[in-house]
């Protein structure tokens, strides 16, 4: 039953953490961030199992896992709102050329940034020559050329 | 430009739960900050508020206040001269319930559990400190109170909080 529970508010502090951390954390990993994830996944492993390294405690925790994921995906399916509190929004920080300044504050992107990742998916240099930058949900930043007709949203980061 | 207004294009954005999870945001950051503050002082254990001293009849209890499960938890007594050749520390039974002792230092001569809870007789001589070191391990979580008492002295009473 421990081993349920420790699962239960574990996956829940976890997911609030990482939601409070935002989502620049998430999306633009450097290799220091990928370092430390690891850590926090060592520190919280620990904090689970406990001294409980049996086959059978190993089955319910990742069982309990799966089960909390299926759940969520479900309740996502069923309701935009509750896939907007778990999953977050896009936001546009970039319209026709013009960065929205209180957007990219708020969300910790900086105009480099967008650039950077302009340079980088599309070969672009100014930031008159991105239609839209969008921060997605999952924390990466999609960039929508001015000169291409009929944009589309390229979801990579 | 109203940057806080919804866009339908290119994506759907919900700039009100968008600006709310912001704020919740740097709420979270500020309550992530304030944890990291109480754990330097000790309020998770191992720091200054946690770290407390209970003066008894005969002896001095350290130990601390907070403590963690399954961390290895330390409880100090400073005994006063005595004049009988052995000496007797009792636990009530809240301590054995709560805490699974891993070490003793000096070894007692005996122990003796009883239903009131542990007690250990310890050897009196000049070579050997007036002091016991109690190493254990805390399980299970939530406050605890324990009374020690030493020889026939009146009792010592203290609280420990295991987080769990």
């Amino acid at each position: 039953m421990d081993s349920v529970i420790k699962a239960f508010i574990v996956y829940f502090v976890l997911w609030a953490i990482i939601r409070i951390s935002g989502r620049r954390t998430l999306g633009e990993m450097s290799a220091f961030d990928f370092i430390l994830f690891l850590i926090i996944g060592g520190s919280t492993q620990r904090a689970i199992t406990g001294e409980d390294y049996s086959l059978t405690n190993a089955l319910i925790l990742v069982s309990t896992f799966v089960v909390i994921e299926i759940v969520l995906s479900l309740l996502d399916l069923g309701s935009p709102a509750m896939r907007r509190v778990f999953e977050g929004t896009p936001t546009v920080l970039v319209e026709n050329g013009q960065p929205m300044p209180y957007r990219l504050r708020r969300a910790r992107v900086t105009e480099d940034n967008v650039l950077e990742t302009a340079r980088r998916l599309h070969g672009l240099a100014r930031m008159e020559q991105i239609r839209f930058a969008i921060l997605e949900s999952t924390g990466k930043i999609s960039i929508i050329p001015e000169s291409t007709p009929s944009a589309q949203d390229t979801g990579r980061g | 430009m109203d940057e806080f207004a919804s866009r339908q294009y290119p994506v759907q954005e919900h700039m009100v739960f968008q600006r709310r999870t912001w704020i919740v945001q740097r709420i979270g950051w500020a309550i992530l900050g304030a944890v990291c503050l109480a754990a330097l002082t000790g309020l998770f254990g191992g720091g200054i508020l946690s770290n407390r001293a209970v003066e008894g009849a005969a002896m001095t209890i350290e130990y601390e206040r907070f403590e963690r499960a399954t961390r290895l938890a330390h409880f100090g007594f400073h005994f006063t001269s005595t004049e009988n050749k052995e000496r007797h520390l009792h636990l009530s039974r809240s301590f054995q319930d709560k805490f699974e002792i891993t070490s003793i230092q000096p070894t007692p001569l005996r122990s003796v559990s009883t239903a009131d809870g542990l007690g250990l007789i310890f050897a009196v001589a000049p070579s050997v400190p007036n002091q016991v070191t109690i190493w254990a391990r805390p399980h299970g979580y939530g406050s605890v109170a324990v009374e020690a008492h030493a020889d026939d002295n009146p009792p010592s009473n203290f609280r420990v909080f295991i987080y769990p």
